[in-house]
């Protein structure tokens, strides 16, 4: 696939304070890549030194294949870090506003962003608009003139659970429809799971991990949790009667993340081998456990 | 930059206070003109009215525009659009300034067709001749509010908050920084070293404009000294953004 988006060791540092500590990210064509971490984790100075709004210290940005100016490439890129609008332009104003200075001239181009973000028919002007009609104007005002790559800061901040459910609608459509590659940031994890195609994790300025859809599932995946009077005894009847079964033992706990089909099997094995059993329950680690296990560890450490 | 200078001259056009501002403005004005008709010679009353208003046009006229230009930006955070949309900040201070020349010329053009109108309205006429001195005091009104303009634009891109902006602004189009920076340039420990500076600053160069204007003989020293002042503001501007970061 195609690399659109490309940053190396991008680096950005107020006085002392390291707001991000050589970030190299790559979107591809296609991707939805969410961008995971808490407030203050340096995703919009990602976001900022990526659009040209900071200039970083050090490192460096790509965008599409580099032969133009890069400030000539952001052309290429819709963006909504906080939605600003004039505050005396309505909806359909405000687009057009955007229309002239952007240079788009497709016809209709208004009209179906209003109706994408249910925005059509709304007169008032953005100051009298509530936070979920600044979001999705903010959204429409993002795709506007069908940029190959969308910025997102944060788009569901602010939505009822309808307007959630509309704009994942938007971003996958858009991303079917007409390839728009996105790199979305959002604290609302569970809702990025089910857009995100990529995840990467940012804390303290610095960008842990970067996982697929797929794998983070893999690192995610249920497990069964057993507790007993003995774990070493209860990890060698279940090697016995399992075979090589995938577990971790923590002291008297074992977690068993094969055989989730066979509960039964389990528990009789280990009331045979003699072994008192207090608990047997299934366990799914979410998106948001998984985070804050890997952030944990960078607290702890 | 012309998709910009259209887009912006798209939005100014819709700001719907505008038209209530300068409406109230042009109804004060025509009360007043109905208020006096017969009253007086209205051939001289009004070039007293040109010679009074131009003294506050730069603040009242030039005050809305300069905010309706400059500072709307900073309150829509609309600066982040257009960088993140891969403007130049050097393009967006020129085009600022081509945006403050536009309107500036068309509302001061229109300035002394409102009082011709205004006045004829009520029974007045204005001699042919007066038209000349109307553009002259219109002119030197513009001039000043593209200057003061300018200038309050290094404080715009420097500080990024709107009523810092709009003060310095006012305080040059009162005419409260030109009477101090006067009183520092008189004041003898200075004057005696570089005699004459005060008629270099912008009321000086601005009123050697308007009498050029109505003598028919422009000379070329103010007119320079004019562009020095709004290139260098203007370079200033475009450095100040630079070394100052956006805020969101």
């Amino acid at each position: 696939m195609d690399i659109l988006l490309q940053t190396h060791d991008l680096t950005k540092r107020y006085g002392d304070f390291t707001a991000l500590g050589g970030v190299s990210l790559t979107l591809r064509q296609g991707d939805i890549y969410g961008l995971v971490g808490r407030n203050g984790a340096g995703k919009t100075t990602f976001f900022k030194c990526v659009m040209g709004l900071a200039k970083p210290t050090s490192g460096e940005v790509r965008i599409g294949g580099g032969h133009h100016g890069l400030n000539a490439a952001r052309r290429q890129i819709g963006f909504m870090i906080s939605p600003s609008f004039f505050p005396y332009l309505g909806p359909r104003q405000s687009l057009e506003y955007l229309c002239h200075v952007k240079g788009v001239r497709a016809k209709g181009e208004v009209d179906r962003l209003l109706e994408l973000v249910g925005l059509a028919g709304v007169k008032k002007p953005f100051k009298a608009f509530s936070l979920g009609m600044k979001q999705r104007l903010g959204i429409a005002g993002s795709l506007l003139g069908r940029p190959p790559i969308v910025v997102l800061d944060e788009p569901i901040n602010g939505l009822d659970p309808q307007g959630i459910a509309d704009m994942r609608e938007v971003i996958l459509r858009e991303n079917s429809d007409n390839g728009t590659t996105f790199i979305i940031s959002s604290h609302i994890l569970s809702e990025l799971d089910l857009v995100a195609t990529r995840f990467g994790f940012i804390e303290q300025g610095d960008l842990m991990q970067e996982v697929t859809h797929a794998d983070l599932h893999e690192l995610t995946k249920k497990s069964l949790v057993i507790e007993v009077d003995d774990g070493q005894k209860a990890a060698a009847a279940l090697k016995a009667c399992l075979g090589d079964p995938d577990l971790i033992l923590d002291g008297n706990r074992v977690i068993l993340e094969s055989h989730l089909d066979c509960p039964d099997v389990i528990a009789s094995t280990l009331v045979h081998a003699g072994l008192g059993l207090y608990r047997l329950a299934p366990q799914e680690t979410t998106l948001e456990e998984y985070f804050i296990r890997l952030i944990g560890g960078r607290q702890d450490g | 930059m012309a998709n910009y200078l259209f887009g912006e001259a798209y939005r100014i056009i819709r700001k719907k206070s505008m038209y209530l501002y300068f409406g109230a403005f042009a109804f004060l004005y025509l009360l007043l003109v109905f208020m006096r008709a017969g009253t007086g010679n209205a051939d001289t009353q009004i070039l007293q009215d040109a010679e009074v208003l131009s003294s506050f046009f730069p603040a009242v006229v030039g005050g809305y525009l300069f905010a309706a230009i400059y500072t709307d930006d900073l309150n829509a955070k609309n600066l982040g659009t257009l960088i993140g949309f891969g403007m130049g900040k050097a393009k967006i201070v020129i085009a600022k300034l081509v945006l403050v020349l536009a309107f500036g010329a068309l509302f001061f053009g229109l300035i002394p067709l409102f009082l011709w109108a205004a006045n004829t309205l009520f029974g007045g006429s204005i001699p042919s001749s007066a038209w000349q001195v109307l553009y002259a005091w219109a002119a030197k009104s513009f001039l000043e509010t593209l200057a003061f303009s300018a200038v309050s634009a290094i404080v715009v891109y420097g500080l990024q908050r709107a009523t810092f902006g709009m003060v310095t602004y006012l305080l040059l189009a009162l005419g409260i920084i030109s009477q101090l920076m006067s009183a520092l340039l008189n004041w003898d420990m200075i004057s005696s070293v570089l005699p004459g500076l005060s008629q270099h600053l912008m009321s000086g160069i601005s009123f050697r404009v308007m009498v050029g204007i109505v003598s028919e003989s422009m000379p070329l020293e103010p007119l320079v000294e004019y562009l020095v002042y709004v290139a260098a503001a203007a370079a200033l501007s475009v450095l100040a953004f630079r070394k100052k970061e956006l805020e969101f």
